[in-house]
């Protein structure tokens, strides 16, 4: 992402409410080691257009300041609505007064401001309105057109507008990060049954990698059409080799959602017992990484004014470091990593993951599936869940395709769900694509405080349980 | 309250080109709390307070019939409604749809939806809550509880629309995820809890702890999954995950029809073979008295209904909106709500007498929506056979979720669940165990 005089700025009441946020982090930090103000406006837009029905619609917005004060052991913090001077100054007096007395220093630096905005080959704010709906009608009637057997093809753009600012001591930023998501979803019909299949591309400030080519549309249908003739998969132990979206997703229920620093005071996440020790084998490097340009988790700050780097979590095989928030790296007495996330302002942070990702290998598709005698093909994953204590994986894939004597086949598996033990998953990979592709989505902690996520990887070789 | 409301509604009203319109105003006040088993990490106060405001007007262009195009943005209470009402109008008149209008004003169900000692002092009520968890979990030397995250919100609503529509609510909310160890070093095992109810006296913490403390105990000594095929039993939350993991609230759903995702129509069958067990009936409803869907009216105004989704085996109902019941040319019911199901004819005594499989919690439970085929991860199972109750983990649950309802017998006993109210047991008579993990 491109720092250079960004031409999105944060929304105007947050700026005219910024000049006034260094006095409300002087009084709470009068009875605080550590104290924060963060305004936080999460807004968007969604279009939709079907067969039959169109709809623009503002998403819901969630727009508000905290306060956050935290002595070390305890975090405390004050959500408010909208950026209201008045109103931040009366909460950081109570929030203040609520605290004992002589923890703080009240002393707040004079430090220059730092501001980043998303930028694009095409940006997304420079697309207007009616451009974006046109693109998703032109998009529909494509998709529609694309097989006489379809009955629904719909387009979804969803655009998400993330404006922060944080202040704290030593600390003021600001940014402002358009995300852009465009789905197609198809719905054929065949002798009174239905059936579907959908893609989705997104990036971080940029329109051009959301285009859809003819391919794409035709390996949608397809994907659809195969799930007619799909069978149950028999549960056993097969060879699996995985697109990149499924080798995301097991990146991230295993070495993401693991490895999240605040299960480990917790006595929650096995990965602990095992830091620089092997957990797979040679080939599997996993990162994490929020400032990756364009990728569609990415964000320059996180919600607690760390800065974006990228975290090595495991390192051919040998897993060095989790990804943290503030309280669980200052509890455990560990470097900090830019991972600590809220789902809005409402919401308390945690350490979450941004854009995690297995790192390219060397072994091309064709000499990977060459290596494959029998085995199941998996891409289209539907949902995972993490098992961080009893390091499983589960994840649910729409469908799965036949591998024989190195070709994909048409016979198709639907639904097909992975279940294995981390360790021996990963130790079982013996192949990796060179290209690393990223997926989108969203990301829950269990089932709730729900993040926007990447994840993504190069192919793998792997074997594990289906059912 | 009616100041932010009154400023929308008023410009809302002055645009003639408007069909229709709705203002929502909703105040959110919260409290949170955090802890582990040692001390309390963290504390959070918070406030909402948002007005949405949704446009319908006739879509720009010439076409006959004309179209219609619907809108919503969304304000913070006390900002100028005007840029989000233009945006919204400018919004909706670039789409095109079939016409459909607003709902009309009609009698609100009085459906309990709000706490009174919960609405006078959240924070003390969290606090309370918290304490009894803590001393249960002192008492308890094997399960060790080292996450309790408490969430309390009071919510009050009023809806206006320009048909005549004025309906004010107020709600609670009280949510809870906890998490009990138990066991040392690559032993150790966890339960997760999460509930989420209206009321203080529908959570009953004390036996919530023995429960989940029981659940943890077994899965440190739960063996391996057996591969099984025969008598699957659910009961409780379990039950409530599978009866609310999707496929009813897809399938039944009007806008699932109008986009051809779902085949059913009213009058069929819902299930693709012969039913062998217990006529299956079900409501979606929002009359469930603190139910966690329940609502006197849904976010397009539309009364809280209980709605017969599925009759002796046979569908009746969409669960639709004004729009997609105005396409379909049936009822308008509002949201879908929670599931309701009567009670059977059985005992739970006889529905767990034979030897079965009962399945407890599973790491995720998400069936095909629009099929209903499953292979969910087991985190705890019971095999029970010859007397013996023999806790498991790890196995996939495989199936259809419809062909499991066409063979099942329901407790006469039951009992709620927050989304959930009906029979507190579930007897299916075959689904598949496999075990999961290679080893």
């Amino acid at each position: 992402m491109t720092t250079s005089t960004p031409t999105l700025t944060i929304p105007p009441p947050m700026a005219e409410l910024r000049p006034r946020l260094p006095d409300s982090v002087a009084t709470l930090q009068a009875r605080s080691p550590y104290a924060a103000v963060l305004l936080s406006a999460r807004e968007g837009i969604s279009i939709s257009v079907e067969a039959r029905e169109e709809e623009i619609s503002q998403m819901p917005r969630s727009v508000g300041t905290v306060l956050s004060v935290f002595d070390g052991e305890t975090l405390n913090e004050k959500s408010l609505p909208g950026f209201d001077g008045d109103r931040l100054m009366a909460a950081s007096r109570e929030l203040a007064g609520s605290l004992p007395k002589g923890r703080g220093s009240g002393r707040v630096e004079t430090v220059p401001p730092r501001d980043f905005a998303t930028t694009g080959a095409v940006p997304l704010e420079s697309l207007a309105l009616e451009d974006k709906l046109e693109r998703c009608r032109d998009l529909q009637r494509r998709l529609a057109a694309a097989d006489p057997r379809v009955v629904n093809a719909q387009v979804s753009y969803l655009e998400y507008d993330e404006s922060s600012v944080y202040r704290s001591r030593d600390a003021d930023l600001s940014q402002r990060v358009l995300r852009g998501r465009l789905s197609v979803f198809v719905v054929l019909s065949q002798n009174g049954e239905t059936r579907y299949d959908w893609l989705s591309k997104g990036d971080t400030g940029d329109w051009q990698p959301l285009d859809y080519s003819d391919a794409d549309l035709h390996e949608v249908v397809q994907g659809a059409a195969r799930l007619f003739s799909a069978e149950r998969i028999e549960p056993a132990e097969y060879v699996v080799v995985s697109g990149p979206g499924v080798s995301g997703v097991l990146c991230h229920e295993s070495f993401g959602h693991g490895v999240e620093t605040d299960l480990f005071p917790k006595e929650r996440a096995r990965a602990f017992d095992y830091i620089g020790r092997q957990v797979g084998s040679p080939l599997v490097n996993i990162i994490d990484d929020p400032s990756l340009p364009g990728c569609y988790s990415s964000y320059f700050f996180d919600d607690e004014g760390m800065l974006s780097r990228p975290a090595t979590i495991v390192e051919h095989g040998v897993f060095l470091r989790g990804i943290s928030d503030m309280a669980s790296a200052q509890r455990l007495g560990i470097e900090r990593t830019a991972n600590g996330r809220r789902q809005d302002y409402t919401r308390k942070p945690y350490a979450r993951m941004s854009n995690t990702y297995f790192g390219p290998g060397s072994t091309s598709m064709e000499e990977i599936l060459a290596q494959v005698d029998r085995g199941i093909y998996l891409d289209q994953w539907v949902n995972g869940m993490e098992d961080p204590q009893g390091w499983g994986i589960q994840i649910t894939c729409h469908y799965g395709q036949e591998i024989r004597n190195g070709k994909i086949t048409d016979r198709t598996f639907a639904p097909v769900s992975i279940s294995g033990y981390v360790p021996d998953v990963l130790g079982t990979i013996r192949a990796a694509s060179p290209t690393v592709m990223m997926d989108q989505g969203t990301c829950g902690k269990g089932h709730k405080e729900y993040v926007r996520n990447s994840s993504g990887g190069p192919s793998l070789l792997l074997r594990t349980t289906l059912g | 309250m009616a100041e932010p409301l009154d400023r929308a509604v008023e410009e809302l009203t002055a645009r003639k080109e408007l069909l229709g319109w709705t203002v929502t105003h909703r105040r959110v006040r919260g409290e949170q709390l955090f802890a582990d088993r040692q001390r309390v990490e963290a504390r959070r106060s918070i406030e909402s307070d948002q007005l949405i405001l949704d446009a319908l007007c006739t879509s720009d262009g010439a076409s006959e019939p004309p179209g219609c195009g619907a809108a919503s943005a969304t304000v913070t209470a006390g900002e100028d409604p005007g840029p989000a009402i233009e945006f919204a109008i400018a919004a909706a008149r670039r789409t095109r749809n079939q016409p459909y209008s607003l709902p009309s004003p009609a009698p609100l169900p009085d459906v309990d939806l709000a706490d009174p000692v919960l609405q006078a002092d959240l924070s003390g009520a969290l606090r309370s809550l918290h304490e009894r968890l803590d001393a249960c979990a002192s008492r308890d030397p094997a399960a060790r509880l080292t996450l309790a995250e408490w969430f309390a919100e009071a919510e009050e609503t009023h809806l206006v629309n320009s048909q005549g529509i004025d309906a004010r609510q107020s709600r609670t909310e009280l949510s809870l995820e906890w998490i009990v160890l138990a066991g040392q070093g690559q032993e150790r095992v966890e339960t997760l809890i999460d509930l989420d109810r209206r009321r203080l006296a529908d959570l009953d913490v004390e036996a919530e702890w023995e429960e989940i403390a029981r659940q943890t105990a077994d899965r440190h000594s739960a063996g391996a999954a057996p591969m099984y095929t025969g008598p699957v039993v659910l009961r409780g939350n379990a039950l409530r995950t599978f009866l609310n993991s999707g496929p009813f609230q897809t399938l039944g759903s009007g806008r699932s029809r109008f986009s051809k995702l779902s085949p059913w129509e009213p009058g069929h069958s819902i299930f693709r073979g012969e039913v062998r067990g217990d006529p299956l009936t079900v409501w979606a409803t929002r009359v469930i008295p603190y139910g966690k869907h329940a609502s006197r009216f849904d976010e397009e105004g539309l009364a809280g209904q209980r709605v017969l989704l599925v009759d002796q085996n046979v569908f009746r109902s969409y669960s639709a909106s004004q729009r997609y019941a105005t396409y379909l040319s049936v009822p308008a019911t509002g949201s879908f709500g929670d599931i309701e199901v009567p009670p059977g004819s059985a005992s739970v005594a006889d529905l767990i007498a034979e030897p079965h499989v009962e399945v407890i919690t599973w790491s995720d439970f998400s069936p095909e929506p629009t099929i209903g085929d499953f292979a969910a991860e087991i985190r705890l199972g019971y095999h029970v056979e010859n007397g013996r109750r023999r806790p498991f983990s790890g196995g996939l649950l495989v199936g259809n979720l419809f062909d499991a309802l066409a063979d099942v017998r329901w407790s006469a006993e039951t009992g709620f669940f927050g989304s959930y109210l009906g029979p507190t047991t579930a007897r299916f008579a075959s689904l598949q165990v496999t075990p999961s993990r290679a080893t």
